[in-house]
């Protein structure tokens, strides 16, 4: 198959997508009411059909011996040394993560239509799935961190909007809004990494490295400064965290369970959590080259696991239960890619993937499931053959437990000392420009109306 | 004596917090989901009262919304007529007013034009800004209609003729709203209601104390309760949880939470001072500055905070055997007590940040209410766009005396007395349907049906309504009967393999009989067992496994792409991957051939006290009062089938309300199964004998088993069947099979996602994939058509469409001169009805208050309930999804008997009759020899004018409501009376004449 057909193909896996948005997103813009049918029907389709393009650029991948597809689509602008290009890139990592995250987001599409059926924010719900689909493909084929943010920005906004999406309740809104503010606080991380490879090396994109075969998955060209490699990396894995939920900024990932169960299915059982070890694949030249970074991600990944199996056995609701299985999964998939697996991380992200999703799926069917699964045992289920808390003696047992209720303290730490003391920080420079105000126009005002500036 | 006065005020506290707790939701543990009525508090009031008493307490909609009642009213649900009636009842009920005759018509004509007119009247802002911005003083209201229109501008240009013509009707209006402006009454200041410290805090511009302390109390009662989502258990839980939390939390190392520093130090001191839970309150009622005089309220609101969690600490207070998996020692008063410590704890802090160390409670300002003058403001509103739309003469109205009535008259006849008359007539629409059509019925059809040659006796559930009607059509040779569906079986049931037993009763009832079930060879039991038992450890190992670190990590890394496959299957193929799942479930896994044993030889008991099996004479008993509640005592049929029912879906955590009410939430297979092994026992059949029922040798009982979701059938010990009734039961399961099909069909109409086809095999598939599909949150329709109960002789109903409505009750007043059989009948009917009932009508009318919202959002904690995602209160109550399409009447129940043997049964019952007097439920008395109805309204008889007595007729009840998806009226079908059953057999494709 000719080049140029296959750059179509790959190009397709992002545009159908983004077209469906389009399709979908402008008419009711317009106030144009589409019916439950065509919307789901669309977004289904759509992802069938990027499903199909991506399998079949995984077979040319495969034909062609594994050689990256690269996809060059132009230049949008360009800024003295700088330009922003379209660079698409089909590699054994993207390609097997877009055919599965267009297959997921399109049976989800398929799921929901059935179990959204007469919700009110059931339009809502699809083109938000739709933008997220989109967005997944634009991180998983960007060619470079450039085009990679974009899509990242996309996924994030449209996960805080779906843990939103029963708007009417208080609680929701809330905790989409804890999600948002941590993505933006660690989305930092990435914009300042995209910049410094620009600054260090002059380029952000995922090439194959000089002397590498073509089975390894492309990458950042690490800077030739082990310093600048620290930093870099260091960046990408703060990025990674907060999408991923590591600890300890992983408290909003329990909290996001408040959506409806398909969405939290794909985001948090599924596609979202994982880009975070997604971006770190496609950082792992750095990783290669600066230790120190991938002894922090595989300490980050390891204590991340520990922690989560730890509080999630003491979770009583089966969402809550998930989500920490989620983050145990996500957390020793970090430690994989810290201790420089390669392509057991890829294939432990979708497995995992597909199991979670159709166990958050499958949840409200919890009881159904207890009392065939006792019924099959004969006698009350014991879960767990390992007692953990066995590990521990006696008399601290309560204590464990309570930091395990607790979840660790992180979420109280990080909101009254860390937010607290930022915003106390600020309230404190804010009287001292009060104050200092003050001063200057008592100079040249009478007394009284500085009074009222002051309060 | 410091603690002098505390025993009495822990008494005091103690009895307070029980009578409190009657207003705390109701609901059991989701596997046992009983219906009952929500307002169960309430019933000693009436209706009405109650549902503006409740709607007060909780924050919740008594009716439904104006807006709602608005759709009604133009998609011609609630006709003129309805209101009509409606309005002359009021004004025969309550005294005239003062209307002055002036105003040009009457208040009953006033009335009835404002209920038919259902504008909103802003409030507050919302007013002023319509008043400033909008077009409301200087042109009409949209709802004035064109006569009506022309009368106010003659009388605009015979007013103001000096003014120039654009001038003239702003000028009229706004003269208007100022005439009525210095009518307007004045309101009454609104009485502070006793609110919690936390919202007061809140007011003054603190933090809420909630956000902080309710996660913390929702995360320990979660863990408390739990009965086995958790792996790791909480420490000390069976030492109630009081004791557990101070374990938890009274330790050295305090919460870093800023307002719980002080929680270690307070818990020790409750710890050392050995105080009890009601100490604990007071302590905190004290710390919180509330008066002895107001504890009741403060605790009344403090325990609606939570109303879930704390109602589901009740139940396993009240009724540890109900518990899914394990009781526990749970106490609402351990509950509250930690409560009112953290908020406590929390408020002093917040109001230490707010107004410094020195503060107290009582410094803090009273929420304010809302504001009289925007009431006031309202009520001018109201009668500024009344006197456009009503046919009042403005002149008139100029005359302080009409102005001040009409004023008076917008201030009393508010919203809620107007949801009130349109609720009675919503109700009086689908009254008159039934009414009229039984009257119709009765009059017209003398028809009987061909020879009986087989009788089905069914549950009494709305949802077999339609069953027995398809039957009788598909296979008019057929009798069927009405009965409680445990058939009077009340027992405690263990199927084989089951691990501990569930009562197969009426929640009002305690089973006293332990019923179980063996494998006919023993060989086969265990090995049957034994493989369940391997599979069983297999799942518990692969299934949890991918919650675990190391396991999970293996499992999800090299096996996890696998379940590829299964997603694509229960996504897009569920009915073949439903299949598929208990195809392989099913695999090498012989199920055993059972026998029930119910017969106790000796005086045998468990351990609980129950008695094994039932002895000869107890058989007898029951399968006597069931045949002869029903009358089914003669002219026996070779099959009597008896058909217990349930419901089975899939990822439903309200599953269990889509079984049989009557078994206490369970399936009612085993019951019906009990009682055909009953009535076919030779020894009980001599009983029956001996008590006057001859039943013949040749007649025998089959017990089987419906499942409502996906309509297959099920049916028992047919191997002890004589061979010579094995062609008699093919027959039968024929006609089954049938009536079965045709019930998915007619149940598929009323779902958009359903084909619309006239072939019922297509309807059946379309049930089935219903039934399995993980993305089906409306597996059936439930109870959501409920509206009327019958109890009477099935002729009086047979042949009548009535929409799935009806609970059907069997009971003939020939054979009941006493009213002995009907007071049973009543008291377990009218209980079970009202409670189904009227859980439908609140969990519609208030569908976040009462019911449980929207199932999307579910999350199943504990394997006892369900909170909306993250740390919410416990939902209870019915989800949105079940109820969409029912509407909120209340029970009519129509009893067939003489007046003063009804009047003497309610006369016997004080259940029955607060429920009917207090207007939870309509009672009408139809009489036995003519079709003459009388209604009970107020305390007394009335009889019933049937307003029409025009039914329409058709051949089958398909071809009424083919193709209809709203809810539909009364028909009489032929198709009953054997005139032409082709036409609905036809539909099945299986009876075609060759």
């Amino acid at each position: 198959m000719s080049d140029a057909w296959l750059h179509v193909v790959v190009s397709a896996i992002i545009a159908l997508p983004v077209l469906c948005c389009f399709v979908l997103g402008v008419p009711s813009w317009f106030g144009a009411r589409i019916s439950e049918r065509v919307v789901s029907t669309a977004v289904a389709w759509t992802f069938s059909l990027t499903t199909i393009a991506a399998a079949f650029a995984l077979l040319a991948l495969c034909l062609r011996g594994g050689a990256p597809i690269e996809v060059d689509l132009g230049v949008w602008f360009q800024v003295d040394h700088y330009e922003f290009r379209w660079r698409l890139l089909g590699d054994w990592l993207s390609l097997p993560f877009a055919c599965f995250a267009s297959l997921l987001t399109g049976l989800i599409a398929a799921f929901s239509r059935r179990y959204l059926h007469r919700e009110l924010g059931f339009f809502r719900f699809y083109l938000l799935l739709a933008l997220f689909g989109a967005g997944v493909q634009v991180v998983v084929l960007a060619g470079g961190l450039d085009l990679l943010f974009f899509g990242w920005e996309l996924v994030g906004l449209t996960s805080a909007l779906l843990i939103a999406f029963f708007h009417e309740r208080p609680k929701p809104v809330e905790h989409g809004l804890r999600a948002f503010l941590t993505y933006r606080v660690c989305d930092i991380g990435l914009l300042a990494a995209a910049v410094y490879m620009h600054h260090f090396t002059g380029s952000a994109a995922f090439v194959v490295a000089a002397g590498e075969s073509a089975q390894t998955f492309s990458g950042l060209v690490p800077p030739s400064v082990l310093m600048e490699s620290l930093l870099v990396g260091g960046l990408l894995l703060w990025a990674s965290m907060g999408k991923s939920a590591q600890a300890p900024l992983g408290g909003w990932l329990p909290r996001a369970m408040e959506g409806p169960t398909p969405s939290s299915a794909i985001f948090y059982g599924a596609i979202s959590i994982h880009l975070g070890p997604y971006l770190l694949l496609r950082a792992a030249p750095i990783l290669d080259v600066a230790p120190g970074v991938a002894a922090s991600v595989a300490v980050v990944g390891g204590l991340t696991a520990v922690h989560a199996t730890f509080v999630g056995r003491v979770q009583t609701d089966i969402k809550c239960v998930l989500a920490y299985a989620s983050m145990t999964q996500v957390g020793l998939i970090f430690l994989e890619i810290g201790l420089g697996l390669r392509w057991l991380p890829l294939l432990h992200i979708l497995g995992h993937a597909a199991v979670r999703s159709l166990e958050i799926l499958r949840s409200p069917s919890l009881l159904q499931d207890y009392r065939h699964l006792e019924q099959a045992v004969g006698r009350q289920v014991v879960r767990s053959p390992f007692r953990f808390e066995r590990l521990f003696p006696v008399a601290l047992r309560p204590w464990f437990y309570r930091h395990a209720l607790e979840r660790g303290y992180f979420d109280t730490l990080l909101r009254d000392y860390l937010v607290g003391g930022f915003l106390r920080a600020c309230r404190w420079l804010d009287r001292c420009d009060r104050w200092l105000t003050s001063v200057i126009v008592a100079g040249d005002q009478d007394q009284s109306k500085s009074d009222e500036v002051i309060r | 004596m410091i603690h002098s006065s505390s025993p009495a005020a822990s008494d005091c506290i103690a009895t307070i917090v029980d009578e409190l707790a009657h207003y705390l939701p109701q609901q059991a543990p989701l596997h046992t989901f009983v219906h009952h009525n929500t307002l169960h508090a309430f019933e000693h009031l009436t209706f009405d009262a109650a549902v503006l008493a409740a709607g007060e307490l909780y924050g919740a909609e008594p009716y439904q919304s104006e807006a709602a009642f608005a759709k009604h009213l133009t998609s011609g649900r609630i006709l003129s007529t309805d209101i009509d009636s409606v309005l002359r009842e009021e004004e025969s009920r309550s005294c005239e007013r003062d209307w002055p005759p002036l105003v040009g018509q009457s208040l009953r004509d006033y009335r009835r034009t404002r209920l038919c007119h259902l504008f909103e009247v802003p409030w507050g802002p919302a007013l002023a800004w319509q008043l400033r911005e909008t077009k409301v003083l200087s042109e009409l209201h949209p709802m004035v209609d064109a006569s009506r229109q022309r009368v106010l501008r003659d009388w605009a240009d015979r007013r103001f003729g000096a003014l120039e013509p654009t001038r003239r009707m702003p000028r009229m209006l706004q003269d208007l709203w100022r005439t009525l402006e210095q009518a307007a009454p004045v309101p009454d200041e609104a009485g502070t209601r006793l609110i919690r410290r936390r919202d007061q805090l809140l007011a003054a511009g603190a933090a809420d104390i909630d956000s902080r302390t309710q996660p913390l109390l929702i995360r320990l009662c979660a863990a408390f309760l739990d009965q086995g989502v958790a792996l790791w258990s909480m420490p000390d839980r069976d030492r109630g949880f009081l004791a557990a939390v101070r374990v938890l939390y009274g330790q050295v190392a305090p919460l870093p939470e800023a307002w719980a520093r002080g929680l270690a130090d307070e818990l020790v001191r409750q710890q050392r001072g050995n105080c009890s839970a009601e100490d604990v309150i007071e302590y905190g009622l004290v710390q919180l500055g509330v008066e002895r005089p107001n504890w009741r309220d403060y605790l009344q609101v403090s325990l609606l905070a939570l109303p879930g969690w704390a109602g589901m600490m009740r139940q396993f207070e009240l009724r540890p055997d109900r518990a899914p998996v394990e009781p526990r020692p749970a106490r609402l008063l351990d509950m509250l007590a930690v409560q009112m410590t953290f908020e406590w704890l929390a408020a002093r802090h917040e109001l230490k940040k707010l107004r410094g160390a020195a503060a107290s409670f009582s410094g803090l300002p009273e929420v304010q209410p809302a504001r009289p003058i925007h009431k006031q403001q309202q009520w001018v509103y109201e009668a500024f766009i009344m006197a456009q739309i009503a046919a009042i003469d403005l002149e008139e109205l100029e005359q302080p005396k009409c102005a001040a009535a009409l004023m008076e008259e917008a201030r009393s006849f508010d919203e809620l007395c107007r949801r009130r008359l349109l609720h009675l007539a919503y109700e009086r629409h689908l009254r008159v349907v039934l009414l009229d059509g039984i009257a119709a019925h009765a009059s017209t059809s003398h028809q009987q049906p061909p020879p009986c040659r087989l009788q089905a006796v069914f549950c009494i559930d709305d949802r077999e309504c339609s069953t027995r009607r398809h039957l009788e059509e598909s296979y008019p040779q057929a009798r069927t009967y009405g009965f409680a569906g445990f058939f009077g079986v009340a027992m405690a049931w263990q199927g084989l393999g089951e691990v501990r037993s569930r009562p197969l009763c009426p929640v009002n009832l305690t089973p006293q009989h332990y019923v179980t079930e063996r494998a006919l060879h023993a060989a086969e039991e265990s090995a049957y067992l034994e493989t369940r038992r391997r599979r069983g450890k297999r799942s518990l190992v692969f299934g949890n496994a991918s919650r675990e670190m190391a396991r999970g990590g293996l499992i999800t890394a090299f096996l996890g792409v696998f379940s590829v496959a299964a997603m694509v299957g229960y996504c897009l193929f569920p009915r073949f991957a439903g299949g598929a799942r208990r195809a392989v479930a099913k695999r090498k896994l012989r199920e055993p051939m059972t026998r029930l044993l119910i017969q106790r030889t000796g005086e045998q008991r468990t351990a609980e006290g129950l008695w094994i099996g039932y002895s000869v004479p107890e058989m007898a008993d029951i399968v006597f009062d069931a045949l002869q509640a029903m009358k089914l005592t003669e002219s026996f049929s070779e099959i009597v089938l008896v058909v217990g029912h349930g419901s089975s879906s899939v990822n439903n955590p309200h599953g269990s309300a889509y079984d049989c009410g009557a078994t206490g939430g369970g399936r009612g297979g085993p019951n019906a199964r009990a009682f055909a092994a009953m009535a076919n026992h030779t020894e009980v059949r001599v009983a029956l004998l001996r008590r006057g029922i001859v039943v013949p040798e040749s007649t025998w009982f089959v017990g089987c088993y419906h499942n409502t979701c996906d309509d297959s059938m099920v049916y028992y010990d047919e191997d002890l069947m004589p061979d010579e009734r094995i062609a008699n039961l093919e027959e039968a399961k024929r006609a089954m099979a049938t009536a079965c099909a045709l019930e998915s069909h007619e149940r598929c109409r009323r779902f958009v996602s359903a084909p619309a086809t006239a072939d019922a095999s297509a309807t059946m598939r379309h049930a089935q994939h219903r039934s399995m599909d993980l993305g089906q949150p409306r597996p059936e329709c439930g109870h959501a058509t409920n509206a009327y109960a019958i109890v009477g002789r099935r002729e009086r109903s047979r042949g009548l469409f009535l929409d799935r409505r009806a609970f059907l009750v069997s009971y003939d007043p020939d054979n009941d001169c006493s009213g002995e059989i009907l007071a049973r009948l009543l008291g377990a009917v009218v209980p079970v009805g009202a409670g189904i009932n009227l859980e439908y009508y609140f969990s519609f009318v208030d569908p976040h208050v009462y019911g449980c919202g929207s199932k999307l959002p579910h999350n199943i904690t504990g394997l006892h309930g369900v909170m909306d995602g993250h740390s919410s209160d416990l939902r209870t109550g019915l989800p949105w999804q079940m109820v969409e399409i029912h509407e909120p009447v209340r029970l009519l129940t129509i009893v067939e008997c003489e007046i003063p043997i009804l009047v003497a049964v309610m006369a016997g019952s004080a259940e029955v009759s607060r429920l009917v007097m207090n207007g939870w439920l309509h009672v009408v008395v139809l009489s036995p020899t003519s079709s003459e109805m009388h209604e009970f309204v107020d305390g007394s008889f009335r009889r019933y004018e049937p307003s029409s007595r025009v039914l329409p007729t058709v051949t089958s009840s398909a071809e009424f409501y083919q193709n209809q998806i709203a809810s539909l009226g009364c028909a009489a079908t032929s198709a009953s009376f054997g005139s032409d059953g082709s036409v609905a057999a036809n539909l099945t494709g299986e009876e075609a004449p060759r």
